[in-house]
């Protein structure tokens, strides 16, 4: 199977990218919209959450094609692209936790994407991949997104306990947040000491399709 | 102790007391929306920057405030709103 999965992982992975995509593609239209209707910034930044997420999987997978890749550069350049939006998806995500302690009523926005409290978010991924590049790793990446989904965890633990009967997708948001925390431990082991092992490198894939899958049915539930 | 009303609730509030009277005077809005003068001031700023309500001044100067469009639409989708919203914790 393992065998099978290494020989046709070109496939398989735009397969992977292409369900990733597409869940991402649902959660933001359906999110968009009701942003539209309730001008709620904490559904703006879900909504934006998973257009950085969205966007950074099509760039990664679908812009770094063996028939694009020219040479290494252009490889290079899309893999931080890559990291630069995923770090960003994530930031956005706990920040559609937590806007409502940190933002005032009449908060200005320079785009539906940028006001002064996020920018700082921005200048955050800009540095992490900036200390990426400049060391040719991926650790600072792995360690932000580590702790950041150890603060989600909490976060969403905390909501779940308060909250957790007036929504019940709470507990699959927790659910959620304790499967990203344990992909990118995963991904930070694959890469300091198992050498990309392929095993490790799938069982990063399916959680991570569950992830986006577990939110995307549960945007399309509650807004059908 | 009555539980304090969310900020989604209080808009609510504010845009269904506009709608049962189709138009109302920002006193009556006042005490109908149950909110202190500065919170309320704050509400309103709101819901008129975001397009919701709009404030209507007639020949004597007199103030009314009435729903737009969008404020209907958010009232009719509230309850989807206030679903997603509890459900994502946001």
């Amino acid at each position: 199977m393992i065998e099978w999965i290494i020989q046709s992982k070109e496939s398989l992975k735009l397969i992977y990218a292409f369900i990733i995509i597409l869940s991402c593609f649902v959660i933001v239209i359906k999110t968009n919209k009701l942003f539209k209707l309730s001008e709620h910034q904490g559904i703006r930044y879900f909504r934006n959450a998973f257009f950085f997420y969205g966007i950074g999987f099509f760039i990664r997978y679908f812009f770094d094609l063996k028939y694009f890749i020219f040479n290494k550069n252009y490889h290079v350049l899309t893999t931080f692209i890559f990291e630069y939006f995923l770090i960003m998806g994530g930031f956005f995500l706990l920040y559609s936790l937590l806007w409502k302690k940190i933002e005032s009523a009449g908060e200005e926005y320079f785009t539906s994407l940028i006001n002064s409290k996020v920018l700082v978010f921005y200048l955050m991924a800009f540095v992490i991949v900036g200390l990426d590049c400049i060391w040719k790793t991926f650790y600072f990446m792995f360690f932000s997104q580590i702790i950041l989904f150890a603060i989600l965890i909490l976060i969403s633990y905390n909501n779940y306990t308060l909250k957790g009967s007036k929504g019940k997708f709470l507990k699959f948001y927790l659910i959620a947040m304790i499967f990203s925390f344990i992909a990118w431990v995963l991904n930070f082991l694959a890469a300091l000491t198992f050498a990309w092992n392929p095993g490790i490198l799938i069982t990063i894939y399916l959680l991570n399709i569950i992830i986006f899958l577990f939110f995307a049915a549960g945007v399309v539930r509650i807004t059908k | 102790m009555p539980k304090k009303r969310e900020r989604l609730e209080v808009i609510k509030d504010i845009l269904r007391a506009i709608r049962e009277t189709r138009s109302i005077k920002p006193t009556r809005l006042l005490y109908a929306s149950n909110l202190s003068p500065q919170m309320f001031k704050e509400y309103i700023n709101e819901l008129i920057s975001k397009k919701f309500i709009n404030i209507d001044i007639d020949n004597k100067e007199k103030k009314t405030f009435s729903l737009t469009k969008k404020g209907q639409d958010f009232l009719q989708e509230y309850k989807i709103i206030e679903d997603f919203v509890d459900n994502f914790g946001l």
